[in-house]
Order: structure tokens, then sequence, then C-alpha cells
């Protein structure tokens, strides 16, 4: 207990020591996770959007000519056995031509120009109604529809589709974005330890003269690392929650373009333990990285 | 306890800082090792606490041979020997009482434990007035008890001290080796290196004495009798 109550100790002395370099650190750190932060909200957003929009999703696959009918059973089975799918019809071609006769009756003499039906056999899935399970559905849909026994699709997910690339776009921008500020981040606690080990040297080499252990001079810098991680995340997040509260009210003509797509009054928790997460990450790694290069024996 | 089998220390190429030294100090001696500013003692005290590995030869201290004691296990062999320094080597932002206190806090040691050990031997160097002071408020005389202090708290088979002296007046000198005496008298094998012929003479033990790296005079007790 001692033990980590000193290990401890030497961590805060350490950080108290330089303030103005640690708070600027703190502020880098918290930028490049509110970045970080933004995008991820945005791209949350954007989901449960799309997620929303897919709602009540039906999808009709059409048969090419000559498929069999264990192929189209297996499908069948498929599908059925799907946690996403709620219900499944299939339709022969017999019965889309009877189904075409009693919707259109006026045009059922062109049927009689064909010796079988034109009509394609289809199958008409019904997607289970819960949140959340938009984007699987649309890439289960894509994986039906790659499949040799079918010919086409009819769905109607335009749009929700547009949003989805939108929000993959952002995902991608903001996660660029984010691996360079990341990247930032990571370089300037990295160079902090190494400043502190080199401020240190004289009673880390008492330390070792005096029979601590590796660890026990190591650890307090990899300590410090991670509460500047940490820190600065618990910064990030007082700014995100700011910043997603007060952007409504200072931007409404914005808001007003993107009030259904984005909704401001609900921020996840789940994102607010990312950025904790990844912060103290990001400190415990680089530092752990500055004490093995500058702290060898 | 120490023993040098042809031991060779060279930092650079046909220059040696020791050249073929054997020894053997047994267990509750008290040795000097004098000799003139670059004849190798600082070099050969580094090699009993592996601060410096031998270029040739063998060193064994406690039955273990230094060149086979992995770095991650060397806390242990250090643990054993208390290392008193020329420059004292105390924190600064430290107060007596917490720089004597650190061998005890890196082992782990409960506060209780840590506060019986570290106020008997500031009692024993006669600091007890002083340890809520920093080093920098004190006189040299003290920070080198201090120091002394470090080296012995945490109950060391063996007390090594560089020039203990070298920054102190004759009467201070005399005072810091009374305390070396004091320590071995507890049974505690003392090295200490030093070149002041005064004290030498006034602390008749066994003395060694090198010139360029090497031995030339041994003396198994009594006065030193040895001239730089």
């Amino acid at each position: 207990m001692n033990l980590l109550q000193s290990t401890l100790n030497n961590a805060f002395i350490s950080i108290s020591r330089n303030k103005l370099i640690n708070f600027l650190s703190f502020g880098i750190i918290a930028f490049t996770l509110l970045i970080f932060g933004i995008f991820n909200y945005l791209s949350y957003s954007l989901e449960t959007f799309a997620n929303e929009f897919s709602k009540n999703i039906e999808a009709i696959f059409y048969f090419k000519d000559n498929v069999e009918q264990p192929e189209i059973d297996l499908l069948l089975k498929k599908l059925k056995e799907s946690l996403l799918v709620e219900d499944v019809t299939f339709s022969s071609r017999d019965q889309a031509e009877i189904a075409f006769s009693r919707q259109f009756p006026e045009l059922k003499y062109i049927l009689s120009e064909f010796k079988t039906s034109p009509f394609p056999a289809s199958i008409e899935v019904k997607f289970k109604q819960e949140y959340n399970i938009g984007t699987k559905v649309i890439s289960f849909i894509e994986d039906i529809e790659k499949l040799s026994i079918i010919e086409s699709k009819q769905v109607n997910l335009d749009w929700a589709q547009k949003v989805m690339a939108i929000k993959k776009f952002i995902s991608l921008v903001g996660m660029f974005l984010s691996m360079i500020l990341i990247f930032v981040s990571a370089f300037i606690i990295f160079n902090l330890i190494k400043l502190n080990i080199f401020y240190r040297k004289e009673e880390i080499n008492i330390y070792r003269l005096v029979g601590a252990t590796d660890w026990y001079i190591k650890i307090p810098f990899i300590i410090e690392g991670a509460l500047l991680g940490f820190f600065g995340s618990i910064m990030a997040c007082g700014l995100l929650f700011i910043t997603l509260k007060l952007f409504p009210a200072y931007a409404t003509f914005m808001y007003n373009i993107f009030k259904d797509m984005i909704s401001f009054k609900n921020i996840p928790l789940i994102l607010f333990l990312r950025l904790l997460l990844l912060g103290t990450g990001i400190g415990l790694l680089s530092s752990y990285i500055s004490v093995r290069q500058f702290l060898k024996n | 306890m120490i023993e040098f089998y042809h031991v060779f220390k060279q930092y650079v190429k046909d220059q040696y800082a020791l050249f073929d030294i054997s020894l053997s100090i047994q267990k509750g001696e008290f040795v000097f090792l004098t000799g003139a500013s670059g004849a190798g003692k600082s070099t050969l005290l580094k090699l009993i606490f592996k601060e410096e590995l031998p270029s040739k030869g063998q060193i064994l201290v406690n039955s273990s041979n230094i060149n086979l004691i992995p770095q991650k296990e060397l806390y242990l062999l250090r643990r054993d020997i208390g290392i008193v320094f020329q420059d004292f080597k105390l924190l600064a932002n430290r107060t007596v009482y917490e720089n004597v206190a650190i061998p005890l806090v890196v082992r782990g040691e409960k506060k209780s434990a840590i506060d019986k050990m570290v106020i008997k031997v500031l009692a024993q160097v006669g600091l007890s007035h002083r340890k809520n002071y920093f080093p920098t408020h004190i006189s040299g005389g003290e920070q080198q008890r201090v120091a002394i202090a470090r080296a012995i708290v945490g109950n060391p088979k063996i007390v090594i001290a560089d020039e203990p002296t070298g920054n102190l007046d004759t009467e201070l000198s005399i005072e810091v080796f009374r305390i070396f005496e004091k320590i071995n008298a507890n049974g505690i094998t003392t090295i200490i290196a030093t070149h002041d012929l005064h004290l030498l003479n006034m602390f008749p033990k066994r003395t060694l004495k090198l010139e360029q790296g090497k031995f030339t005079s041994s003396t198994p007790t009594g006065p030193a009798e040895v001239t730089l």
C-alpha cells in the first residue's frame, strides 16, 4: 500500500512540478479529443438517423429464370433463421401472374401472349422493427443481392443509404483527422515524459543505488502519462458537452437544416467513456514508449 | 564477503583503470582504500555495487558473482549495500527525514516501520533535531551524516563510502569517521575510499593502496603508514 502511495505521489509531484507545460499539454490533448468526439458524435447521430429511417424495411428479391426449387428453399430457410427477419413470403412465377391478373384485370390480355408466366419468382422479406438494425439490414440486403440466384432486388432504402454514405464519409474524415491529432498528443506526452526523466535523472540514480526495482522507477512516469491523458480527456468531455449544447443556440440556421439528423439533446454516455479511455490509453502508451526508450538500465 | 579475482577494468584501449586486482574482504571488516586521484578507488567501489562491470575477471559479493546477476535482480544486491558519496547525493526537495527514508520507501515498508527505523538512525548520526530540515538548510557535515543515515537505514551488510570527507574540514571528518567506526562495530563490512593520510593514521585499519589501477601496498591492521 505504501509502495502504491509513494508511486502515485511521485507521479503527482512530477505533474505539479511543471504546471505550465502540463496545462498546455492538457489543452492540446483536450482539443485533439474534442475533434475526435465531435466527429464521433456526428457519425453516431447520422447512424441513428439512418436507423430510424430504415425502420419497417421490406425488400423483394427476384430470382433468375433457371433457379431450381431446392436453391430457393435453401435461401428461404436461411432468411427465416436470420435474427433480422420478421417474415418471408415466397411467390412463384405462377403466383406472381395470378397476383398481376388480380391487380390489373384490364391488362390480363397481355399475359395470354405468353406460354409461361413472364414474371420472375420472388421472395418478400419483412425485417424486424427493432431500433438500430438499419446498417445491419442494409448489409444483409446487399449480401443477399450478391447471391448468384438473385436477379434483382427492390427496396426503398435510398435515403437511408445516402445518409449512411455521408456517415461513412464523416467517419473517414474524422478518423483521418483524429489519427493525426492523436499522434500529435502522443508525441507531446512522449516528450513531456522524456523531459521529466532527464529532469529527475539524479533522483532516478539515487533510487537505483538504494535498491529500487526497475518498475518502482518506471511506473510513476507511466502513471504520469496516463494521468495527463486522463485529465486531458476530462477536459475534452467538458468541452464536447459545452460545444454540443451551445452549438444549436449559435447556429440556428444550421440547426434548422440538420435538426432531424443531428439531435443535440441526446449525447450518449458511451461517447464520453470512449474519450476517457482513448485519452488515458494515449497517455499510457506514449509514456510507456518514452520510459522504455529513455529509462534504460 | 567481497572477493575480486584478477579483475581488470578498461575504459579506453591500452589504458587500465584497474589492472589485475585480486582481493578478499571478510564479513565485518573495516577497510580503507587509498591512493591519489585517478588511482582507481572509485572504479573499484563501483564494481562492488555493479555500477560498472569488470572488463575481465570475477567479483563475488555475498557469494554472488556480480557478472551473473541479471539487471532485473540488481536491486537485491543494492539493498545489501549502503553507499555514501563525496557529494552526498541528497534530494534537495525532500526533508532530511524523507531523504533517509528513501531506501525503505522503495522497498514498500510500512509507514510505522519506516518511522521507527529513520528516527533510530537519525539518532545514531546525531541528527534527530534536523529531521524536518531540507538539505540546503543544514551544514556540509550534517548533510554527509544524512547520507550515512540513508546508507545504513536499510540494515545493509556492506557500507561503501567514496571520499566521504572530501568536502569536510578535519574536525567534521573525524566526526564522520567515528560514525563509520560505530557502524562497523555493529558487524557491517565497511569500505572507505579516502586519500586523507591524517585520518588514515588516526584510524588504524586495514588499508589497501592503489596506484594507477594496481595495488602497491596493503597493511593488515594498525596505522596505515602509507604515503601518497
